[in-house]
């Protein structure tokens, strides 16, 4: 996982409750968190503060989470997690025009705040990080091509596919969580009803048999993601 | 063109009728009115027969009783006239110019009609009793004809078209308005809750457009009616759906559970909330808003692997216990994640009815420019006059497909969803299980 010492959160949420208990609850995990209760001081202090990740609530007093968000990204790109008690698909859709980089419906665990808080951090740390994985001739990986060579057959992987088991095989072993594949991979929000990385998931599949790769097998991990696992023949 | 039965031919009818009326009318009268104020009055030709009775007495007595009778009615009337005979020669003495000689010849019977043309007032004729004698003399002017003529004329011209067209407009009322007063009427009638106005049996019978706006008037309040009394019931379920779950946490936290039971008893009932909230939410949006979804192609296959690898996980069932017989080539036109959502529904509601051992299965069927897609499991099936009624919100048929833990909701939002990509979804006994079948357009 990730060092969370470094990381700077803007909350901005109006419910007392739920605004001290994400507090309380993102500074044991090692966060810094500055609280924000209405859209006019939260906005000023995102414009002035250098944050990591703000949390913003749509629904809030005097100036809403989504004008906030509006005009933020007229000056930074900040990213920013939507937490919406409005969870019907019209608001998602709205949230992501708006310009944010995700969004959460309450009611939601913390364990699954931080989920998706991590998949947008990690996204932020690889775009700074640039390209660092080395070409793999072994393995036959092939960015220019995006697809992937195994004994002289192409597998013909679409983009997208190619994205997903190179960031798979760069963490072999390593479960991804879907929130981190969604940012990293298919660059948008993880919805609970979105299956577009499972088809994407299912057809490597499909590719990888057909190309009777055998060395890998790409499974799921209920709850959590997908994991590429080597295996020995 | 306009339809046998619109109102444009009636209309058309009423407005040629109405001109053709008003010609017709105002043609007769006036023809009418020239002869009848041609003919000199009644009170005239009897005066003028008066004088031609003196007259007559007066040739009788002699050419110069004549005179002098002639000289004084001249006097008194301030007209000229004269006594001729069968030749038009005058009798008595008096003398005749030639203009008045030649004049003689335009002289009209006093009891016909009077010439319109003639600039100055006619001659007259008043035949006299004896041989073909006859008394001519200028009309006076206290008994000029055609007086009334032209306020007569003025009235037909005027007063009549005003006339009928207050007829005309009457009927054009009774034709157009007094159809839309019933309209309104039945709107009105919107306003007030129960929501029982019905179309009165003369709108009903119509086949003109009044007819038409008249039946989308109540198709519209039949509809309306319906979907407030849905929205109650949903209500009245979401309600009591969500008495379930509150009521066990009410009794969990009067109970004495340790502090861990306490806590997963409290994720669960919440977890249940939830579930029913947003599928409730999710069955209003797809109810309301109409949403319209992207269409891509979507490879079935594919979509089934996914689905099943998650049902499996789902039902701890062994792999071969869902399975699947497809063409290689099945793919159909549908946003991919309503149409996950819809099958994963069935699929859920499929692996809750299988009794042990059973299994479900996805097949496909090529239909020209469409595939049928058909999950059947094994179970119970439901009985046939409740086909329809699982795809209604909260329908749980508990006595028919016992053994449930949802709420109901899953086959009415498969449906939506179903809906949405403009497909059809039904469901189908067999012998044993149920069958559940999705109409997509092919690729």
């Amino acid at each position: 996982m990730l060092a969370h010492n470094a990381h700077s959160i803007l909350t901005i949420e109006d419910d007392p409750v739920l605004g001290a208990h994400l507090k309380t609850s993102l500074e044991s995990q090692g966060f810094e968190v500055t609280l924000a209760t209405d859209g006019n001081l939260g906005l000023s202090l995102a414009r002035g503060g250098q944050f990591d990740l703000i949390l913003l609530d749509v629904m809030l007093p005097g100036l809403g989470g989504l004008e906030v968000l509006t005009s933020l990204r007229h000056q930074r790109r900040t990213p920013v997690l939507m937490m919406s008690a409005l969870g019907d698909e019209g608001s998602r859709i709205q949230g992501f025009d708006c310009g944010a980089d995700d969004y959460l419906p309450k009611p939601f665990s913390f364990a699954e705040l931080q989920v998706r808080m991590v998949a947008i951090l990690r996204r932020v740390a690889y775009e700074q990080r640039g390209q660092p994985a080395p070409q793999d001739p072994l393995h036959g990986f092939d960015d220019n091509r995006s697809d992937l060579q195994h004994d002289g057959r192409w597998m013909e992987l679409t983009p997208s596919e190619y994205r997903l088991l190179k960031l798979l095989h760069d963490n072999v072993g390593e479960v991804q969580s879907k929130p981190f594949l969604y940012q990293q991979v298919l660059h948008r929000g993880y919805s609970q009803h979105d299956r577009g990385l499972d088809m994407h998931v299912s057809n490597i599949r499909r590719k990888l048999a057909r190309g009777e790769v055998t060395c890998w097998r790409l499974e799921s991990v209920w709850g959590q993601g997908y994991v590429l696992r080597e295996q020995l023949n | 063109m306009p339809r046998r039965h619109s109102l444009f031919w009636r209309l058309v009818l009423l407005v040629a009728g109405f001109c053709t009326l008003l010609i017709a009318a105002s043609d007769y009268l006036g023809a009418r009115i020239d002869r009848e104020t041609s003919f000199l009055s009644d009170e005239a030709v009897q005066v003028l027969s008066g004088y031609g009775e003196q007259a007559q007495r007066a040739l009788q007595k002699g050419p110069a009783a004549l005179d002098a009778w002639r000289a004084a009615l001249a006097e008194r009337e301030t007209i000229w006239l004269v006594v001729v005979d069968a030749d038009l020669q005058p009798l008595g003495n008096q003398q005749l110019s030639v203009e008045q000689q030649s004049q003689l010849t335009f002289v009209r019977h006093f009891k016909w009609p009077m010439s319109l043309r003639s600039q100055q007032l006619p001659l007259v004729a008043i035949p006299l009793a004896a041989d073909g004698a006859q008394l001519i003399l200028r009309l006076p002017e206290q008994f000029r004809p055609w007086q009334n003529r032209a306020l007569l004329n003025a009235l037909v011209m005027y007063a009549l078209p005003i006339l009928l067209s207050v007829l005309f407009c009457g009927l054009l009322y009774w034709l157009l308005i007094s159809p839309l007063e019933q309209l309104r009427r039945q709107a009105n009638a919107l306003r007030a809750n129960p929501l029982e106005a019905l179309l009165p049996e003369s709108m009903a019978q119509r086949r003109d457009e009044l007819g038409e706006l008249g039946r989308s008037l109540e198709y519209l309040t039949q509809r309306l009616r319906d979907s407030v009394t849905q929205q109650r019931q949903l209500l009245r379920d979401l309600s009591h759906e969500l008495r379930t779950p509150l009521s066990r946490l009410r009794v969990a936290s009067e109970s004495e559970l340790s502090l861990s039971d306490l806590r997963d008893r409290l994720e669960r009932e919440t977890g249940v909330m939830q579930t029913l909230v947003d599928s409730t939410l999710e069955l209003a949006w797809l109810d309301s808003e109409q949403p319209q979804q992207d269409c891509e192609q979507v490879d079935i296959a594919a979509l089934w692997d996914v689905l099943r690898e998650d049902a499996l996980f789902e039902s701890g069932w062994p792999a071969e216990r869902i399975t699947a017989t497809l063409p290689s080539d099945c793919a159909v036109q549908g946003n991919l994640n309503a149409l996950a959502q819809a099958m994963e529904n069935i699929l859920r509601n499929a692996i809750r009815y299988s009794p042990p051992e059973a299994v479900v299965n996805l097949s496909a069927q090529a239909e020209p420019e469409h595939w049928c897609l058909c999950i059947a499991d094994q179970g119970p099936g439901v009985p046939e006059s409740e086909l329809e009624v699982i795809f209604r919100p909260f329908a749980r048929l508990c006595q028919a497909r016992p053994g449930g833990s949802g709420f109901g909701l899953g086959l009415a939002i498969a449906e939506g969803m179903v809906r949405l990509q403009g497909g059809r979804i039904w469901a189908e006994n067999a012998e044993p299980g149920l069958r559940v079948k999705i109409r997509l357009a092919a690729v």
